[in-house]
């Protein structure tokens, strides 16, 4: 097969051939960074596409913090920019609703599974696995751009007259399954808008994931065992794999939602009166939607932590000199998660009214995914304790990954039980639970992602002292936010005003506080932000012929400096060792690419 | 400066250790994603038929039976369609191709009809949730029919050039890519062919 479709240029395998003399072909300045289909180059524009709609993201969250910790004051600036959604400078409850349900959209689809997998999967896995490209570098191309569509029609709607999608991330039906603007604003063309935006990003993520995969599984280099593999690319092919098999179902599930919000279908509609009279819905069931839903809602969760699991390996291991602890253990726990991942959605619907003996189903195998996950975090440990550390900003932000994932893991077995649950649902004790697993664990995976990896991207380093104090304030910040949310563990969640429950009231002045924290982090971001296009003109230089400014094993600091399409400008380099050989045989660190010594045993 | 290769030498590095095409595999990857797909439709059925309370029981229109016959007609003309062109023999290509491709419109006719029966019966899209899955699943099959269509069509547009062009021709036989690209395309036919057959199995046994 292989002749046949690639005899066109070569006939010959030039697999260890030199590439040194093939034609310089000349690209246009849009195909070199527009449609470019180069991996490097499709990576950073999911990075700066994910940052702006991060700052988006969050910023909205600043808005509806405002609104629930000064719920009885006006703020003239808000009328100034938002207009009618926030009329005498309070934001109203339509809006307040679009607010959440964008930033929740926005943060977990845009930023955490298309930036985050989009940067890290393009510009490592080819590079980590020795390879020129992705195995289809217009579908990587086509990724990108449609994306970038579903980004620019999810952002219309917030132009429109009836304003954004304001029935939550979730989009629950019957809510949003009627095409009726008197219920609620978002429910009309802004919901469509959703829709639309949802099907395009999970093609967009879909095209991705086929490459993630091809490519990890067909173009290693010589030697390159899966065994051998870093644990970033372990977890870009898994995190693949999950929305491979999950994204589907949502994609269906919207797909019902349409046909009823525009057909007149009754999949999830049944006997709905409004103002009096009685809709002509019939049989429908909002729990099916539920099942479709979470059957990508959950394992789309270790779609957005498992990136930043394998990132964290990394640095973790780079930054204390130390082989990964337990690399196989690793591999197991990252796939033995994927299994389960796809085993436990219903846990979200322990209060729907399904059998609870099937909830029982649902919570074992909830509780169960907690063992591969605190064997990784053990292994983190493991491989920090007694290592040579390197407290820089992209350790700082792994170790804050770690301590993250653990406080907002603890509460997830607590949310597991289902007799617990039904007291704790769509409570603040929540929010709590999967920002601090999630959230803010799976951004400081991209953080670290971002110092570490920024040499590789712009030839230069970010700067330390903008990083640590950007680290402090996010570290610190974060846990003001969320840890106080535990112990507002009877308070409903997305609630625009509790002035009319007074049991509700006690936590004014922590709300305050919330809030102010918010504030706070939110506006350290915006350092990162001014530190990553600082350091990319005048960031300090990497030194060296090839980049490599933390002496990693890794392939892809065995690359020159300026970007190549092809990476290596010579041939690919041959892989002899696994990628974790630091502080071994009385070296710092030993490249994957340097032969094994004589009698020198490879590592298992 | 920058060191530029094309794009096809980015691809030429590997593949003998795998003996997988990547591309291919895309497809395949892709073809298990779709089954999710499908797959989740169909659950959304049954679970829904569970509900006896609600779900209207009536007879699979008959018309079914023939759009499935269309579909596996288009299956295996793009199958010897391929053949042919294998073995440079472009005018029966072109023949069986252009057939393959009629048929696939057909089918899609066939399935309209099959929604006109159901209008017959009472079955309405916006009327019993039995009656809208079959919409439902008829219509977002079809829309992958409709992609295939619009891809077939850009290889039927370089088939019908060739006959004009005898040079545009033989340049087919020498270039390689172009059989690699309709492998790929004949390979998608396959797949969607027989997930309409799984369909109507499915649909058949559900709606006695
Ligand atoms: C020990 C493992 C975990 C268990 C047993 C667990 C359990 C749960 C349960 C039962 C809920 C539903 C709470 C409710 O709505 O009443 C929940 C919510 C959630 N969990 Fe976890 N969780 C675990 C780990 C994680 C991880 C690792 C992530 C993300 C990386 C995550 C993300 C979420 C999210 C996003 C929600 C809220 C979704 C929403 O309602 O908007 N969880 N978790
Ligand atoms: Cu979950």
């Amino acid at each position: 097969m292989q002749t046949v479709a690639h005899g066109d240029v070569h006939t010959q395998d030039t697999h260890h051939g030199d590439h040194g003399h093939h034609d310089h072909h000349e690209q246009s300045w849009l195909e070199k960074y527009v449609f470019s289909t180069d991996h490097k180059i499709v990576a950073k524009q999911f990075l700066i596409t994910g940052m702006m709609w991060a700052i988006v993201g969050a910023l909205l969250s600043v808005l509806f913090r405002i609104q629930l910790a000064w719920p009885d004051e006006t703020f003239p600036f808000l009328e100034t920019f938002l207009g009618k959604w926030a009329e005498g400078g309070k934001i109203s409850n339509e809006f307040y609703n679009a607010l959440i349900t964008m930033h929740g959209t926005i943060l977990i689809f845009f930023v955490l599974t298309g930036g985050l997998s989009g940067t890290f999967a393009n510009l490592l896995i080819p590079y980590q696995i020795g390879s020129r490209d992705m195995a289809s570098g217009f579908i990587n191309m086509l990724s990108y751009w449609f994306f970038f569509i579903a980004s620019m029609v999810m952002f219309s709607s917030f132009f429109i007259q009836t304003g954004p999608a304001a029935g939550g991330w979730t989009a629950y039906p019957p809510l949003n399954g009627l095409r009726d603007t008197a219920i609620s604003k978002g429910s009309g063309l802004g919901f469509d808008l959703w829709a639309l935006a949802m099907v395009l990003f999970i093609i967009s993520s879909l095209l991705g994931g086929l490459n993630y995969i091809s490519t990890t599984l067909n173009l290693r280099t010589k030697g390159m065992t899966m065994f051998k593999l870093p644990l970033t690319v372990w977890s870009f092919m898994l995190t693949a794999v999950i929305g491979l098999l999950a994204f589907p179902a949502l994609l269906a599930g919207v797909a019902l939602l349409e046909f009823d919000r525009l057909l007149g279908t009754s999949f999830y509609l049944n006997d709905i009166i409004i103002n009096g009279n009685l809709l002509d819905y019939k049989g429908g069931s909002p729990i099916l939607y539920q099942h479709l839903f979470w059957f990508l809602g959950h394992p789309e969760v270790y779609i957005i932590i498992l990136p930043a699991m394998g990132i964290v390996s990394e640095v973790i291991s780079v930054h204390s000199r130390k082989p990964i602890f337990g690399y196989r253990a690793m591999v197991m726990s990252l796939s033995t998660i994927v299994v389960i991942s796809f085993l436990v959605w219903a846990h979200h619907m322990f209060v729907s009214g399904m059998n609870p003996n099937l909830g029982a189903v649902f919570m074992l195998f909830s509780l169960l995914i907690a063992v591969p996950s605190s064997i990784k975090t053990f292994n983190w440990l493991g491989t920090i304790w007694r290592g040579s550390l390197r407290l820089n900003s992209p350790m700082m932000f792994a170790i804050g990954f770690v301590s993250m994932f653990i406080t907002g893991g603890v509460t997830g077995i607590i949310l597991g039980s289902a007799a617990i649950d039904i007291q704790l649902h769509d409570t603040y004790f929540v929010i709590a639970h999967f920002h601090l697993v999630m959230g803010v664990a799976a951004f400081f995976g991209m953080f670290a992602g971002v110092y570490h990896w920024f040499p590789r991207f712009y030839g230069r380093y970010m700067n330390e002292t903008l990083g640590m104090i950007h680290f402090w304030i996010t570290l610190i910040g974060g846990y003001a936010i969320f840890f106080p949310m535990h112990f507002m563990n009877d308070i409903p969640r997305r609630y625009y005003s509790f002035a009319n429950f007074e049991t509700f009231n006690r936590f004014e002045d922590m709300m305050v506080f919330i809030t102010v924290s918010a504030i706070i982090v939110f506006l350290a971001q915006l350092l990162f932000v001014v530190n990553f296009f600082y350091s990319i003109f005048k960031g300090r230089k990497v030194e060296g012929e090839v980049c490599n400014p933390w002496g990693s094993t890794t392939l892809e600091w065995t690359a020159p400096v300026e970007r190549l399409h092809g990476n290596w400008p010579g041939e690919l380099p041959t892989v002899y060792r696994w990628p974790y050989d630091y502080s071994v045989n009385g070296r710092d660190f030993i490249p994957q690419n340097e032969p094994l010594k004589p009698g020198e045993v490879e590592h298992q | 400066m920058d060191y530029t290769l094309s794009d096809k030498d980015v691809l030429k590095e590997r593949m003998e250790y795998t003996g997988v095409h990547p591309q291919k595999f895309l497809l395949w990857l892709a073809m298990a994603s779709m089954t999710m797909f499908f797959g989740a439709l169909t659950s959304a059925l049954i679970v829904k038929k569970a509900d006896i309370q609600t779900w209207e029981n009536f007879r699979l229109p008959t018309v079914f039976i023939y759009s499935t016959i269309a579909v596996v007609a288009v299956s295996v003309l793009m199958h010897f369609s391929l053949i042919q062109y294998r073995k440079a023999k472009f005018g029966l290509f072109r023949v069986l191709f252009s057939i393959a491709f009629v048929m696939a419109i057909l089918f899609l006719g066939l399935q309209y009809l099959g929604w006109k029966q159901l209008e017959a019966i009472g079955m309405t899209l916006d009327g019993n949730i039995s009656g809208s899955f079959i919409y439902l699943i008829t219509s977002l099959h079809g829309l992958h029919i409709v992609i295939g269509l619009l891809i077939t069509l850009i290889f039927l547009a370089n088939a019908i050039r060739s006959r004009k062009d005898p040079i545009y021709e033989l340049s087919n036989i020498a270039n390689p890519k172009r059989v690699f690209n309709l492998e790929m395309l004949v390979t998608f036919w396959h797949y969607i062919d027989a997930v309409w057959v799984y369909l109507y199995v499915f649909l058949y046994f559900n709606y006695q």
